[in-house]
């Protein structure tokens, strides 16, 4: 019905997102910031970084989780209004990445919050990060 | 109105942009026109969560009710040669208007403040010492062209204004510009409210509907501003009308100087850092209030030459 | 004044501490290890800074060993690292503090305590430094016995203890969780610091660090050293160029291998490159930060060129990988030359607008001006590092005093202001990234045809070196112990930013609250402390907490809770 196909048209085009790092050593997080930089320019596609969970859409994660910050992130994800969805960007959120095993790292988002994009790489480039996001976009948009 | 305010702040976002060479909402429409739109829509549709230590009551009311009070205030401005209500206004209304305004930021304030969040408080409180107190300078760099049109009712005022008061009193015009960008919350003077950066301030807990009442009571202070500036300094919706109905082209000359208003106020923004809050409240009792009282004693004292040079009443 | 020698370090060691100290051995030029008797270190470091002025603590290894753990105490002065080494029965790990001596050693100190239990005698803070809350106490994960399967968080009810005391506060007075978020489009590793306040002014700092602690240390023993190099670089990945460097340069010494020259000055131009981008994301991180968007987004649109140079002479934006053991793993080709040359001669137009930008825009100059000083004394009496401390008026910059790589060909200016202020730290990098654009001029140059690598093998001698570099950030200490395998001993790595976290305290006491995230964002911080500061009203004792976006709209104090 037209009200639905409104309303789902609104959610595609304005994906606010928040930005955590899980304790990730700022590669990623970098290239995340670049992709509001002028070059990339994600508002364009009505993508805004906001700083409240309670604002946001979407929520990126980078980092592969310590353990200090693993009930963070579950707050982060539950303070957050439906629908929601998760990015993991970064080799380390899509899977601990290098870190893997190590002691206190809890190894991947999707060991903590469900996760509906993985962008691999470290880093990945922020075109890719972009990609990413309008890619799991597109398919919400199918759905 | 509405369709005013929403454009308004699409207009915001793509100077800003521009002015940080990049292109800003694109997709969503032709030249992402529709953004502020889709925007509105999606928080409409969003889950809606009251913190449980919030007051449901006060969470609820006072984003409508900002709103509703700014969509009030904006009916009596003489958009098209009448207000909405479609009389020519009365004497004083643009004293209703300002105090509407405060009583809006009010609602705001109580927003911040019936969040139960330490971050919304505090920004709900350094939004309101900072509206409060460059209120002082508002309402008497207001009176200046009140005083020079001889009335308080905004549509003589506008309509008195064949030369523009923005030349006639460029000091009050300036500086009003200042102040209002202080009670707009825009850079330098962002510090309760970044609308660019991240900290929510008082919006902090609001999601949903209720995020989406105070940003478009935010679009709608926007336009109210402007609004007000357009009246008091740059004519009101006086302009040239060769074709067509009267009332159309008033529309169109105020919305056209509400769009200059704001490509001024976005520039000054894009160009500034932020202000410190013992800066900002330092700036306004030290610098700008003895201002707008000199420039009140200016007005007043040249608005006699001004009546006799220009013919007016 | 004459700079310090290692036969004047030497020399007082042996006049004036002889009984403390068992042996002294020299295996570099710049290079000194001193055996000290138990209980003597004290006395050693006491001589020592009463006959050098510019002697600072770079950073304190632990290395477990069975039945004692070593520790060396890693001293600059002049371009000498001196380490002093010193050894406590595992079974009874007691040694006293040296922090009344030298203020600069106290994180070092926690950070032994944390991973290897040595308890400090005197050691006045001593809540967890690097490991998180609810973890088991006893466990010491860097001790080579630790059995770190059967680690599980102390938990409450189910859900892991996360935060002091404070956050059990702050669910008394009804707060709601506020989100532990973002909120800086600076990137960070989450931190928390708590501060106490007295109305608006800041009176005491206690910095909560180890969200971002991955057990890097652990992790590098597990692993081959080429694969170490791979973990290392990300420790952190804007100063990732720095991390290989030293850790190569480190292993290159135990094995005594020889870098080509061509690989040397490649090396210094990744540096190079690797500091002006740092710089540079850094000036736009402060425009955020004041509230200045527009010089993030015009600085990071340049900053891209810096990028796009980077990729195309490592094939990484970011992460580089260029250096490895005996040289780089790539070459430069005169086309890559010849963009990067045009790149840098943009970046230099670009970059003199930044220099007029800070020079007189008003707004800025009002946030910056004056704020978060740090004087040179305190600079020196608590290690600062990097462009903090060259702000300050000291003249340490690890490329001028004890030279690697190439830097010891290659003319350049060290940049110190005076006033160490936010604005001092700010200026000072932007000039930086004038030299070092000079720097990779050079480099290339002058560059050396020939070899861009050597051949190395897979295992290395036994032995141990210490090698710093500076990083965008400062010094970068990496301290490697090989044992003959393939696998290191132990590998240690003290980053720039953990150094200048005393003086960050310095310059926060007695701030405004609302300073202090352009503090923070002066000194650089890699792992960022901007998510989480939590206050103490010290009249009250209410604790509340509060994100240090948060604060640039506080006044604190009287309205403001």
């Amino acid at each position: 019905m037209a009200l639905g196909k409104l309303v789902k048209w609104a959610r595609l085009k304005s994906p606010w997102a928040l930005h955590f790092n899980t304790g990730a050593c700022n590669g990623c997080d970098i290239e995340v910031l670049a992709t509001l930089a002028p070059r990339v320019d994600v508002e364009r596609f009505g993508i805004l970084l906001k700083p409240s969970p309670r604002h946001a859409d979407a929520l990126i994660v980078t980092g592969p989780v310590t353990r200090q910050c693993e009930q963070r992130l579950k707050l982060i994800y539950e303070q957050m209004p439906s629908p929601k969805f998760v990015v993991a960007v970064g080799a380390c959120a899509c899977s601990g990445g290098i870190f893997r095993g190590c002691y206190n790292v809890i190894g991947g988002a999707d060991r903590v919050v469900p996760v509906n994009s993985y962008v691999p790489g470290c880093p990945p480039k922020p075109e890719a990060i972009v990609h990413g996001v309008l890619v799991m976009l597109e398919e919400a948009r199918g759905a | 109105m509405l369709a005013l305010a929403l454009f308004c702040d699409w207009v915001e976002r793509k100077l800003m942009a521009r002015m940080q060479n990049r292109m800003g909402p694109s997709y969503t429409g032709a030249a992402g026109i529709l953004q502020p739109l889709a925007d509105y829509i999606k928080l409409f549709s969003k889950e809606v969560i009251v913190p449980r230590q919030a007051s449901a009551l006060l969470h609820v009311l006072s984003p409508i009710l900002a709103f509703t009070i700014f969509v009030t205030s904006i009916f009596f401005m003489p958009i098209d040669g009448l207000n909405v209500m479609g009389n020519p206004g009365f004497e004083g209304d643009l004293l209703l208007v300002l105090v509407l305004a405060t009583l809006a930021v009010f609602m705001i304030f109580l927003a911040g403040w019936g969040s139960s969040n330490p971050y919304s408080e505090i920004g709900a409180v350094r939004a309101l010492v900072q509206f409060l107190g460059y209120d002082i300078p508002l309402m008497m760099f207001a009176s200046a062209p009140a005083i020079l049109a001889g009335s308080l009712s905004m549509i003589t005022i506008s309509r008195s204004q064949r030369i523009p008061f923005a030349l006639l009193i460029p000091w009050v015009f300036v500086l009003f510009i200042i102040v209002l960008q202080a009670e707009l919350e825009e850079d330098p003077f962002d510090v309760p409210h970044a609308e660019t950066e991240i900290v929510a301030g008082y919006e902090t807990e609001f999601s949903g509907g209720q995020l989406a009442f105070l940003k478009l009571s935010r679009d709608l202070q926007v336009v109210y501003g402007a609004s007000l500036t357009v009246v008091l300094f740059l004519g009101g919706p006086l302009g040239p009308a060769p074709v067509g109905p009267a009332w159309l082209w008033s529309t169109l000359w105020f919305s056209a100087k509400i769009l200059v208003v704001i490509v001024v106020m976005e520039a000054v923004e894009a160009s500034c850092a932020r202000l410190r809050i013992d800066q900002v409240l330092r700036g306004n009792w030290r610098l700008m209030i003895p201002l707008a009282a000199l420039s009140l004693v200016l007005t007043a004292l040249v608005t006699p030459w001004i009546h006799g040079v220009t013919g007016s009443v | 004044m004459r700079p310090v020698e290692a036969e004047d370090l030497i020399g007082l060691i042996h006049s004036k501490a002889a009984d403390a100290v068992v042996k002294v051995t020299n295996p570099r030029p710049t290079r000194i290890y001193a055996e000290v008797k138990p209980g003597c270190h004290r006395e050693v470091i006491d001589q020592l800074l009463e006959g050098f002025d510019g002697l600072g603590i770079s950073t304190i290894t632990g290395v477990h060993d069975r039945n004692q753990i070593e520790l060396n105490y890693h001293l600059r002065c002049g371009g000498n690292i001196l380490t002093l080494r010193t050894r406590v029965p595992t079974s009874e790990p007691k040694i006293e503090t040296i922090t009344d001596l030298m203020p600069g050693a106290i994180l070092y100190e926690r950070e032994v305590k944390d991973l290897l239990g040595v308890e400090f005698t005197g050691l006045v803070e001593t809540e967890r430094l690097q490991l998180p809350d609810g973890w088991p106490k006893g466990v010491y994960p860097l001790r080579k016995d630790c059995n770190l399967d059967e680690v599980s968080l102390q938990t409450n009810g189910g859900q892991a203890l996360e935060g002091s005391n404070n956050e059990e506060t702050l669910s008394e007075l009804g707060n709601i969780e506020v989100v532990f978020g973002p909120q800086h489009p600076a990137l960070h590793e989450p931190e928390k610091f708590l501060f106490e306040v007295d109305g608006e002014r800041v009176i005491d700092i206690k910095p909560r660090l180890g969200y971002a602690h991955r057990g890097i240390e652990k992790a590098t023993e597990a692993r081959t050293l080429l694969q170490d190099i791979y973990l290392v670089e990300r420790i952190c990945g804007i100063c990732n160029s720095a991390h290989t460097l030293c850790f190569c340069q480190a292993v290159e010494d135990i094995a005594d291998i020889r870098v080509p020259d061509r690989a040397r000055y490649l090396r210094v131009i990744a540096a190079e490159l690797n500091r002006i981008h740092s710089h540079m994301l850094l000036l736009g991180s402060a425009g955020l930060e004041l509230g200045l968007e527009s010089l993030f987004m015009y600085v990071w649109r340049d900053r891209e060129r810096v990028m796009d140079a980077l990729e195309r002479l490592t094939g990484n934006r970011v992460i580089s990988a260029l250096n490895t053991f005996g040289g780089t793993r790539r070459d430069l080709s005169p086309d890559v030359a010849k963009s990067i040359l045009k790149d840098l001669s943009e970046l230099r137009k670009r970059m003199s607008y930044y220099r007029k930008v800070f020079e007189e825009d008003p707004t800025l100059r009002l946030r910056t001006l004056g704020i978060g000083v740090l004087s040179r004394a305190s600079s020196v009496r608590l290690s600062a590092v990097g462009p903090v401390a060259r702000a300050s008026g000291v003249e340490f910059d690890v490329r001028k005093d004890d030279p690697y790589a190439a830097y010891g060909e290659i003319p350049f200016e060290i940049v110190t202001f005076k006033e160490g202020d936010v604005y001092s730290r700010l200026r000072a990098r932007v000039e930086e990234v004038f030299e070092s654009i000079g720097i990779v001029e050079y480099a290339i140059a002058h560059l050396p045809s020939g070899p861009y690598r050597v051949r190395v093998s897979r295992t290395q001698p036994p032995g141990e070196a210490v090698c710093r570099v500076e990083a965008p950030r400062g010094e970068d200490v990496h301290y490697v112990k090989t044992n003959g395998t393939a696998y290191p001993e132990r590998v240690k790595v003290r980053s720039p930013t953990l150094a200048n976290i005393a003086s960050l305290c310095t310059m926060l006491r007695g701030c405004f609250v609302a300073d202090i995230p352009s503090i923070l964002v002066s000194i650089d911080p890699c792992f960022s402390c901007t998510d989480r500061l939590a206050f103490l009203n010290v009249q009250n004792g209410e604790r509340w907490s509060l994100r240090a976006d948060q604060v640039s709209r506080l006044r604190g104090g009287r309205d403001g809770r």
